[in-house]
């Protein structure tokens, strides 16, 4: 995806994602809010954002966009009158924007034509607990790696770097038994998981893989091949992985060996990022924040980062020497009355009486419940 | 002894004999002197350090700069079960780091693969000297030459590093470098002159091409039909990732082979999947920035083209040396657009710190301490340009034995020593671009002498064509295009997998 080689397919492929992403957010957020959830950024803000507007299926969308294809995105819409600026007024730090009748309508119109819905489907309700990426590295040295075992040839070079995912292939193979195991059956249960799946999600797949006289063809070559925006295909190729992780986690009987491929992700919390998942540890032993800063060697501000991601997350936290529950319920219902969730909006509400920390913990409760009940 | 080299070779490689340089440097170092090896990459220079390391005691250290590289060889090897070896970079986790160190007291391996600034941990050179030290190898040793082209600060410290680990035989190697950086790591590693053991730089099998256009479209169009023309597998060269995506995209419209671009903007897997592919057959064309060909180990690759010039004649020659290394002819051209020139001033500009830049450093520096991450970033000033100024503010002075700032440091006088050195800097690279835009203008003298002239080497024999002014006919290098289709077939979804899988 380069500013220069954007073919007119994935051009058109990326607007109706983008203005897609946009609709919920305006005249709320600014521009670059959706830009950050399509490229995944960790930090919390972008994070409360995809969880308040229900834009789990944006996150982390295209992670490699950049900054001057966005651009154009954006100046696209603009002329072509799909959305327009909100000037910066009194009580708005941040300038946002807005969706015209003819935006609605394209929008809409795309969304239908790359059915959109079907391919969201998977990633509607929340962020995905397990690594879309850690899925497929896996698996794909697995079948690499079998598929060399079955040639009686161990001498190839991983297409996998990743020594954590070579670590776990390897420790999934590790006597002559379960080697055998593994290349008796994966192919069988492969076909049985990939078998429902469509004809063009099935060559999806397996074109990628890599294996014994077979090096996998790159999303790029597949997008070629079959004429379609690489971001497209992407889409697809991460609904089918979503789709087959589902299954295994539900038919966990049926797939004696790929189960494991979702057991455990080699992450301490699979809902929290590593940084994250290592600070609820210590906080879970009733360390206090200031001290975890300190223990971690991260700046405090961090550490508060985290503690908003586990209030989401974590519905098991306590979280009542922070943010006492009364106060928890003022903040919430002087946003509902405001109709807004801009933090300084609703502390100059409160004039000042709570911490924007609070606040943070506050709607990030009160998100994590929503999707917890 | 060259006979008990031999039986080793035989035994644990495979091989019957030694490819040229091999053998003049293994001798050397098993008799205990230090060696400088100048020889090409995939010219079997892994091979000098691996042997060694089967027949010494203790451990056999390689300080190389590039990770990615060191991981594919430790994989390598493993896989092979020839050496066991193990490598310690920064790209590692803390436990898995640990876990080598542990694997290297216990004495298992006998080849580590380490990253120069691993190599400075005290903790590291504690375990080394426990266990013994018993050669040194520096891999891309011209990184250690201030004016070579790819200065790296932290090879400067290599050796101090090797008197701390007890003064081991050294093993400097490195593909292309010029009289004046070999005199360089000589002295540096106490190399004595009769233990330089160098290759002709000449490479008689590769014809060396230049065509000039008069813009951008002229050359886009010509290249497009030479690399739908030549025969065989071959690599073109650009200067900027958005120049490969380009010219992939332009030649998918018409072009017949297979071909796929790669630079370091791309996902490490389709990295890999592309290097398979071409490894395989199953690419014909790679058009790459330089990021592509360190450790590619494939010998009959047909052509290299540079749609852009390289930035030095050091880089050149070690890209074109990818091609013909089965032995066999090969071709090489060079596109020369004036154009081009201005790119290269530019880019060796904007790779430096502006004045203030360094002037803003040097007051944080003056503050006490080495300036922190954070400021660094709000100076944009990036972690490599950095090290860079540490370096220099190093040199002049400003710092102490135990590594923070010298107290009442002359800011002013650190800022015009390390302006001066940047600047010194900054003309020896342009000295480089301009010593390769005259070999891309050369149209009066053999372009195979004066390529070779530059490292020092008066040979110029060629086995089937020599260069453009010499005469060259490009026919010779020409052949039927491959069918580009895949056959089509209709989808069978077990058939496909059982090709992976084939107890399916």
């Amino acid at each position: 995806m380069n500013s220069q080689s954007l073919g007119p397919k994935e051009k058109d492929f990326l607007c109706a994602v983008a203005l897609n992403a946009l609709i919920p957010l305006a005249r709320d957020r600014t521009l670059q809010s959706a830009y950050h959830i399509l490229r995944g950024r960790k930090a919390n803000q972008t994070l409360q954002d995809v969880h308040l507007y229900s834009l789990y299926p944006y996150y982390r969308l295209f992670p490699r966009i950049t900054k001057e294809e966005w651009e154009k995105i954006i100046l696209y819409f603009m002329n072509k009158g799909y959305i327009n600026n909100i000037p910066v007024n009194i009580g708005s730090a941040k300038p946002s924007f807005l969706v015209t009748e003819a935006g609605m309508s394209f929008a809409e119109e795309r969304f239908a034509f790359y059915e959109l819905q079907k391919w969201f489907e998977p990633f509607s309700r929340e962020l995905p607990t397990h690594d879309l990426d850690v899925f497929w590295q896996r698996l794909h040295l697995l079948v690499q790696t079998v598929s060399q075992i079955a040639a009686g040839d161990l001498q190839f070079l991983p297409v996998v770097r990743d020594r954590a995912v070579q670590q776990w292939v390897k420790r999934q193979l590790p006597d002559p038994a379960r080697r055998k195991r593994w290349e008796m059956h994966l192919g069988e249960e492969l076909y049985r998981l990939w078998e429902p799946l469509a004809e063009e999600l099935q060559k999806l797949l397996v074109a990628q893989l890599s294996g014994a006289g077979q090096a996998g063809r790159t999303m790029t070559q597949l997008a070629a091949m079959s004429n379609q925006a690489p971001s497209f295909l992407q889409v697809k190729f991460r609904y089918a992985l979503a789709v087959s992780m589902e299954r295994l986690r539900r038919e966990k009987a049926a797939f004696p060996l790929l189960r494991g491929l979702v057991q455990d992700s080699g992450k301490a919390d699979v809902r929290l990022s590593d940084s994250a998942s290592r600070t609820y540890a210590l906080l879970v032993r009733g360390i206090p924040k200031e001290e975890i800063a300190r223990i971690r060697g991260i700046k405090e501000s961090t550490v508060e980062d985290h503690l908003v991601e586990i209030a989401l997350r974590c519905p098991e936290w306590d979280c009542s020497d922070l943010l006492p529950p009364d106060l928890a319920n003022l903040i919430v219902q002087t946003k509902e009355r405001l109709g807004t969730s801009r933090l300084r909006l609703i502390r100059d509400q409160l004039q000042g009486k709570v911490t924007y920390l609070q606040i943070r913990l506050a709607l990030a409760r009160q998100q994590g419940e929503g999707r917890h009940a | 002894m060259r006979e008990q080299l031999r039986i080793a070779l035989q035994t644990c490689f495979g091989y019957r004999s030694f490819r040229p340089g091999q053998e003049e440097v293994i001798s050397r170092i098993m008799c205990g002197e230090s060696v400088l090896g100048l020889l090409a990459t995939g010219g079997g220079k892994s091979l000098t350090f691996q042997l060694p390391a089967l027949l010494l005691p203790g451990i056999t250290l390689v300080v190389s700069p590039l990770i990615s590289l060191m991981t594919d060889q430790v994989q390598q090897l493993r896989a092979q079960k020839k050496i066991p070896a193990a490598t310690l970079n920064s790209a590692q986790s803390r436990e898995e780091a640990r876990e080598t160190l542990r694997g290297l007291e216990q004495g298992r391996f006998k080849l580590l693969y380490v990253s120069p600034e691993r190599l400075q941990q005290p903790v590291v050179q504690n375990v080394l000297k426990r266990i013994g030290v018993s050669l040194f190898a520096v891999d891309e040793a011209h990184c250690i030459s201030q004016w070579g082209h790819d200065f790296r600060t932290d090879y400067l410290r290599l050796p101090e590093a090797a008197k701390r680990l007890g003064n081991p035989p050294v093993l400097a190697l490195t593909a292309t470098a010029t009289a004046e950086v070999r005199e360089e790591i000589c002295q540096l590693f106490a190399i004595k002159p009769e233990n330089v053991v160098a290759l002709p730089v000449n490479r008689a099998n590769i014809a060396l091409d230049v065509i000039h256009a008069e813009d951008e479209g002229e050359r886009r169009s010509l290249a497009l039909k030479l690399m739908d023309s030549l025969a065989g597998q071959g690599i073109v060269y650009c200067s900027t990732r958005q120049a490969v995506e380009v010219l992939v995209s332009s030649y998918q419209i018409e072009g017949k082979k297979r071909i796929h671009g790669y630079h370091g903007g791309m996902e490490s897997m389709e990295r890999m999947l592309v290097q398979a592919q071409f490894a395989s057959g199953e690419l014909d064309l790679i058009v790459a920035t330089n990021a592509f060909g360190m450790g590619i180990d494939k010998a009959d690759i047909r052509f290299v083209l540079h749609y852009q010039m390289p930035a030095s004649l050091e880089a050149y020659a070690q890209e074109i040396g990818r091609v013909g290394r089965d032995g066999k002819p090969g071709y090489a051209a060079l596109f020369a657009v004036r154009e081009d020139v201005q790119i290269h001033q530019h880019m060796v500009e904007k790779e430096y710190p502006t004045q203030e830049q360094v002037e803003q450093y040097c007051r944080l520096l003056a503050s006490g301490a080495f300036p922190s991450p954070e400021q660094l970033a709000a100076l944009e000033i990036s972690p490599e340009t950095a090290e860079l100024l540490a370096f220099y503010a190093e040199k002049a002075g400003a710092r102490q034995a135990d590594g923070t700032v010298v107290r009442n440091v002359d800011e002013r006088r650190i800022a015009r020593a390390i302006i001066q050195a940047l600047e010194r800097r900054k003309l020896k690279k342009l000295q480089k671009l301009t010593a390769m835009v005259r070999f891309a203008q050369e149209r009066n003298q053999c372009l195979r002498k004066s390529l070779n002239r530059y490292f020092g080497d008066e040979q110029h024999s060629f086995a089937t064509q020599c260069c453009t002014y010499c005469g060259l006919s490009r026919d010779a290098y020409t052949g039927p295009s491959p069918g580009r289709s895949e056959e089509e077939m209709p989808w069978d979804f077990r058939r496909a997998l059982a090709r992976l899988l084939p107890n399916l």
